[in-house]
């Protein structure tokens, strides 16, 4: 372990240095592509940040608690820049590396003496870096999974998921007649009271969009009755005026009821893919 | 790279031995929870298999795409299995321990030569590791298929 002191003191010395070095690298690095845009300046501070703690976990009793903490706020750092875990380990790595350049360059390891310092210090550094790719990994995939679990969340809202051990199915059902119900006192009140073929049927664009959301290609359903019951509707009360208004109008319902239909099966698709990955 | 040809041919002539020493770790290292009730015979090929192609990748004149190759498709393998990432990762890592483990207990580096050999011999197994880290988290990324949740070049 005292071999090691040789190689830890050159990184407390130099951290600057060292870390100008990486961020250099790192900045152009075809493996680190997230890093090329992020300027050299904000990039140093990381690299001395770890190189000041490097001797902590160096020669702790506990590297992997110690590392631990340290790694996980580095995961952190990197999720909220964007940068993806491969790049983000790739970088980590290279942080190591700069370590064995400079050490290299400074030439401290020459004599038989020092080359078995050398391979302390490397069996001791890497040891180090298997926490610390571990704990990385951990913590990105958490993050990751509590990103998803937050945009669902808000999906879920809408698409009014049941939690487990809940029942939503009724809901849904009750507030869709009433919809479907509002829908066709609407025309009626349009078409055979006013007489008029207005802009109401935006409106009915909220049941179809929630029909399809919930229920999928099944919800398609609904956007077929309403336009349905606009076209009838139509040729019941307004024989006069021409029908191609309406029949285009309907036509739109079914498309916009398909493509939220295949939409919102998209997305059931891809959570099951998360939910299955983890 | 010829002072590492000692460490090769130890892990080649030895996979056997090492995969089955590894497959007893990883049953019971905490980090690897996931391999705790898979069968020891089960597991061993995947680790002889790794260090009957260790030649192959030590000795590849282009690393990286030799690397990329392996470490991909071992990503493949183990998603499909269902371990987690930080788990596949870990169980390679204690491949490439087990190796060390193996060889200094058979005392293959110890003259002051042989030091030096041993320090190339680690440094040429950390770039293939290296790699073998980017190109597995790479995978398993593209492989979760997360991309469709995730916000952009998460």
């Amino acid at each position: 372990m005292s071999g090691s002191l040789k190689l830890v003191n050159l990184i407390e010395t130099h951290a600057e240095p060292i870390a100008r070095q990486w961020a250099r690298d790192v900045r152009k690095n075809s493996r680190t592509p997230s890093y090329h845009g992020i300027p050299e300046d904000k990039l140093v501070p990381v690299g001395v940040k770890f190189y000041d703690n490097f001797k902590q976990m160096f020669f702790t009793d506990k590297p992997a608690d110690t590392s631990q903490q340290y790694f996980a706020r580095y995961a952190e750092e990197n999720h909220a820049r964007n940068i993806p875990l491969n790049e983000a380990l790739y970088a980590l790595i290279m942080m190591r590396r700069h370590i064995w350049l400079y050490a290299e360059f400074q030439t401290i390891f020459i004599s038989a003496v020092e080359q078995k310092q050398a391979v302390d210090s490397l069996v001791r550094t890497i040891l180090m870096f298997d926490y610390a790719i571990f704990f990385i990994s951990q913590r990105y995939q958490e993050l990751i999974r509590q990103s998803i679990e937050e945009k669902l969340g808000v999906v879920n809202v809408l698409r009014m998921e049941s939690p487990p051990g809940t029942q939503q199915g009724p809901y849904k059902t009750a507030i869709m007649v009433a919809l479907i119900l509002g829908a066709f006192g609407l025309t009626y009140y349009y078409h055979a009271m006013l007489s008029q073929n207005i802009i109401f049927t935006h409106l009915l664009y909220i049941p179809i969009v929630l029909a399809s959301i919930w229920w999928k290609k099944k919800g398609i359903f609904v956007a077929a009755c309403l336009g349905g019951y606009l076209l009838l509707s139509h040729l019941l009360f307004l024989k006069g005026m021409p029908f191609t208004d309406d029949i285009i109008r309907a036509a739109m319902f079914l498309v916009i009821g398909t493509v939220v239909a295949f939409l919102s099966e998209g997305i059931t698709r891809a959570e099951e893919l998360y939910k299955s990955a983890n | 790279m010829v002072a590492s040809m000692k460490l090769i041919d130890l892990v080649e002539n030895h996979a056997e031995k090492i995969a089955a020493q590894w497959a007893k770790i990883v049953v019971k290292n905490p980090f690897t929870p996931f391999y705790h009730d898979k069968p020891v015979e089960k597991l061993i090929p995947q680790a002889v298999r790794f260090y009957r192609n260790f030649r192959k990748l030590f000795l590849e004149p282009k690393p990286v795409e030799a690397s990329d190759g392996y470490f991909t498709r071992y990503a493949e393998k183990r998603y499909k299995e269902g371990v987690p990432l930080q788990e596949a990762i870990y169980a390679l890592i204690l491949m490439r321990r087990q190796i060390w483990l193996y060889a200094e207990f058979q005392a293959t580096f110890s003259t002051a030569v042989e030091k030096q050999q041993a320090i190339e011999s680690v440094t040429r197994t950390m770039l293939m590791f290296d790699y073998a880290m980017y190109f597995i988290t790479k995978k398993y990324r593209e492989l979760m298929k997360l991309e469709w949740f995730e916000a952009p070049n998460t």
